[in-house]
């Protein structure tokens, strides 16, 4: 096993599973940080204005999940890319090439299908 | 500040469109088409000669992006809110989350087409190429529709 074909497998696994965590993460809002730019504060795990005060403080101190659900899928992809960089190269010639283009694009139709209630309003 | 970062940011978005569109019409032009006729032009450039380019392009974009977008949070979108622009912060979601699915690609992109193999389909290469392109074409026409809404310097 070369470093050139584990790196392989890692950046093939990382592209699949990131798109199927990132879809997850945006579905179940699986942010591993929440982001309040105007106050500089980063927390961890997801937070929403209604956790700690009123709905208006949404407007006071918007909150963004966007780096949480990144860093979310990220860090899970790591953790399959791994996995595939450590495993036989015979078993991973099995896996359809196919899923490493198409479940990037499902991922991204599942995007569209969750933002959909943006086109709603 | 953030003015100079979004005109950066949209340098870089125009080149690395440049270079995605070259790569992704080389990849899927016609091998048999007229000698002297602009496909044929387009493929005799090397197009795996651009993957590295794309790849140094589109991380730094997303990278001032990622920086921009803090700006456009609090400056930006509270306003298009209060005007109802729904659909273009709708349009402007799906930016956000299909950049972050093709920063992912960008690993197996660069394997498709530095580290390629005999065994390997191209269209596992030309496929994940234009699944890039798409992304980089919606993330430069929507977030310029967005950043026309209000008009530059508003």
């Amino acid at each position: 096993m070369t470093s050139s074909h584990a790196f392989r497998r890692f950046a093939f696994a990382y592209g699949l599973a990131f798109a199927v965590l990132y879809v997850v993460a945006l579905k179940l809002d699986l942010a591993l940080i929440t982001v309040y730019p105007t106050l500089g504060v980063v927390l961890p795990g997801t937070h929403h204005s209604r956790d700690v005060a009123g709905p208006s403080m949404a407007f006071l101190a918007p909150a963004m999940y966007w780096y949480g659900w990144t860093a979310t899928a990220a860090l899970g992809a790591l953790m399959f890319g791994f996995i595939a960089a450590l495993l036989p190269e015979q078993w991973t010639r099995r896996f359809w090439l196919g899923w490493f283009w198409l479940a990037p694009a499902l991922a991204m139709i599942a995007c569209v299908y969750l933002t959909m209630p943006w086109f709603r309003l | 500040m953030t003015t100079a970062l979004l005109i950066i940011h949209g340098l870089v978005a125009v080149a690395l469109l440049g270079a995605i569109s070259h790569q992704t019409l080389a990849t899927w032009a016609p091998a048999h088409a007229r000698p002297g006729s602009f496909f044929s032009r387009f493929r005799a450039v090397p197009s795996a000669s651009f993957a590295n380019a794309i790849v140094v392009l589109y991380a730094v974009s997303a990278l001032l992006g990622g920086i921009v977008y803090l700006y456009f949070r609090v400056d930006i979108r509270p306003d298009l809110e209060r005007a109802g622009h729904w659909h273009a912060l709708g349009l402007f979601d799906l930016k956000e989350h299909f950049v972050a699915i093709g920063l992912a690609l960008l690993p197996a992109y660069w394997v498709c087409w530095r580290r390629p193999r005999a065994a390997e389909p191209p269209r596992t290469r030309g496929a994940l190429t234009s699944i890039l392109a798409f992304i980089v074409w919606w993330s430069f026409l929507i977030g310029h529709v967005v950043n026309n809404i209000r008009g530059f310097g508003s």
